[in-house]
């Protein structure tokens, strides 16, 4: 997929809503080039997930708009989104725990690709051991980590994680880094909300903080110190 | 064998098994789209008629497959579009809608049909000789038809990559869109798959059932009184449902009546709800 416009290959503006008449995430902004990470800092209910829900059509917009690659993305279902090539891996419940561990990783494939899975195997032998298990029997970084393969090992260009590390043993999640590196550096953009600071400034271009469901601080990863980006989170 | 004992297992296999494939339509489309379609019988009730319509045409009764097949497709669409979509997530406003729906299709029957009991000859006459029992042929193979549809199916369900998407879809429908699975579509085609069952098992039964437009007010009755026991978890708890509940009601039915029956089974399902509200085998 070439971005068309020359433009970021993910971009949202005023991007307004929450559940039902309750609005959680007031004109929010962004935007994401091709080979770039962006990553969403913020306190705990601060609407992150939410925002990430909004971006992937699980919610709808009360307001602002959101394009694809020069399209948008306006009322498009999950799977329309999906198809065009966002990959979301939620927070919550991020696999399908009554499924095996490889019908998780094969749901949409009809066999299993091992030159697909291969490197992520390498890393996380657990997964390779677990196959016939159902994921509903793995840890919560377990699944963590299945979600997190299953994404990136998709072909979509843009990943969505929301708090990918959440759970995850320091181990796995510098391998996740690695991982994540490597999309990047294939072109890949990544948006990635996260909780773990070293990790996300690890991988971050671009860092945007959210409070009380608006952007309060966004700019380049390189201008920011951790000690900056705490203050804001920490409030 | 005593052969009054083997007529007697060979009833309540025939009703355990009937029952199973009108309460798999239902409770398939409840475990996708939360949607209990209280005009799931009328489905049936409308396969009934496309059998009788198809025998006073003069035409072979296995025409009326393909008949209310159709028939019943069409209408699950249109229904799937203007009223279960629309209404979704609002459970107790669906309700409301399928069981007005129920008396719309009951009234339409009667409008072309009239309320008088219509029979249907049964395609298959005679009978067989099973352990020296001497059993109705059509019974036998209405019996083996609905095992061996249910049988199909659950392995369908469990083999099939549609299947499984099916199962992710009930386990996890936010993480179901995500990975690419359509799930708009799938629960309209899960909704008119359901419609289809309860009227192929109206064409299966029809010759045995005086055909009336209330005739599917005792089959959705019987189906909730088969999700209550049996739970709305899994395919085990819908046969081990529909087995309490058919069983019951013909042996009871062939040792006392038929009005003790349905009385038995109103017992068994309220003592559920008020001891085990969610059946043999919960959802979890
Ligand atoms: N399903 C829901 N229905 C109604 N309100 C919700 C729902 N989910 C979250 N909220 C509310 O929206 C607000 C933002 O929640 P959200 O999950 O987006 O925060 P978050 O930044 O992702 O938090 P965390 O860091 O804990 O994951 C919270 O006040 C929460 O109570
Ligand atoms: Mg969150």
């Amino acid at each position: 997929m070439t971005g068309n416009s020359g433009g970021p290959l993910f971009s949202f503006s005023g991007v307004t809503g929450g559940y039902g008449a309750t609005t959680v995430v007031r004109s929010v902004g962004g935007e994401v080039s091709a080979g770039e990470a962006c990553c969403v800092l913020g306190r705990n209910g601060v609407g992150k997930t939410t925002l990430m829900r909004l971006l992937t059509g699980h919610l709808p917009l009360q307001s602002g708009s959101v394009s694809f690659d020069g399209q948008p993305l306006d009322g498009l279902p999950p799977d329309r989104r999906h198809a065009l090539g966002l990959i979301y891996c939620p927070q919550e419940r991020p696999v399908f725990d009554n499924l095996s561990v490889r019908e998780n990783l094969t749901l949409m494939a009809p066999a299993i690709d091992e030159g697909r899975y291969a490197a992520f195997f390498a890393a996380f032998p657990i997964l390779e051991s677990r196959m016939t298990q159902s994921a509903g029997t793995l840890s919560g970084g377990e699944r963590k980590i299945l979600s997190f393969v299953r994404a990136v090992a998709e072909s979509g260009q843009l990943l969505l994680l929301d708090e990918p590390s959440e759970g995850v043993q320091q181990e796995n999640v510098e391998r996740m880094a690695g991982f994540l590196h490597e999309a990047k550096a294939a072109g890949r953009a990544l948006l990635i909300v996260e909780q773990n600071l070293a990790f996300a400034l690890g991988i971050a271009d671009r860092v945007i903080v959210m409070d009380h469901g608006e952007v309060v601080l966004a700019g380049a990863a390189a201008d920011m110190t951790e000690e900056t980006l705490a203050a804001h989170m920490h409030v | 064998m005593d052969p009054i004992l083997t007529t007697n297992i060979l009833n309540v296999v025939y009703e355990v098994s009937t029952l199973a494939v009108v309460v798999l339509g239902l409770a398939v489309v409840f475990g996708l789209l939360g949607v209990m379609n209280l005009a799931h019988g009328e489905f049936v009730m409308i396969g009934a008629y496309c059998a009788f319509f198809v025998q006073a045409q003069n035409l072979p009764f296995l025409a009326a497959v393909p008949l209310a097949l159709l028939v019943c497709a069409v209408l699950g669409l249109v229904v799937e579009r203007l009223l279960v979509r629309p209404l979704y997530a609002r459970p107790f406003d669906t309700l409301l809608a399928t069981w007005g729906l129920s008396m719309l299709l009951r009234e339409a029957v009667e409008a072309v049909y009239g309320r008088a009991f219509r029979s249907v000859a049964t395609p298959l006459t005679g009978s067989v000789d099973v352990f020296g029992a001497d059993y109705p042929s059509y019974r036998l193979l209405l019996t083996v038809v609905s095992i061996a549809l249910v049988a199909g199916l659950v392995w369908w369900f469990v083999r099939s990559a549609t299947g499984r998407r099916i199962r992710a879809v009930v386990n996890n429908p936010e993480l179901a869109g995500s990975v690419g699975i359509p799930v708009t579509g799938l629960a309209r085609n899960t909704f008119v798959f359901g419609c289809c069952l309860a009227a192929l098992a109206g064409v299966m039964l029809a010759p045995l059932l005086p055909v009336n437009p209330t005739l599917g007010l005792d089959f959705i009755l019987k189906s909730f009184f088969v999700l209550v026991v049996g739970g709305l978890g899994s395919l085990v708890g819908l046969i081990s449902g529909s087995g309490v509940i058919g069983g019951v009601e013909s042996v009871v039915s062939a040792f006392l009546d038929r009005t003790y029956g349905y009385t038995t089974v109103l017992i068994i399902a309220i003592l559920f709800l008020w001891l085990r509200p969610n059946g043999l085998f919960p959802r979890t």
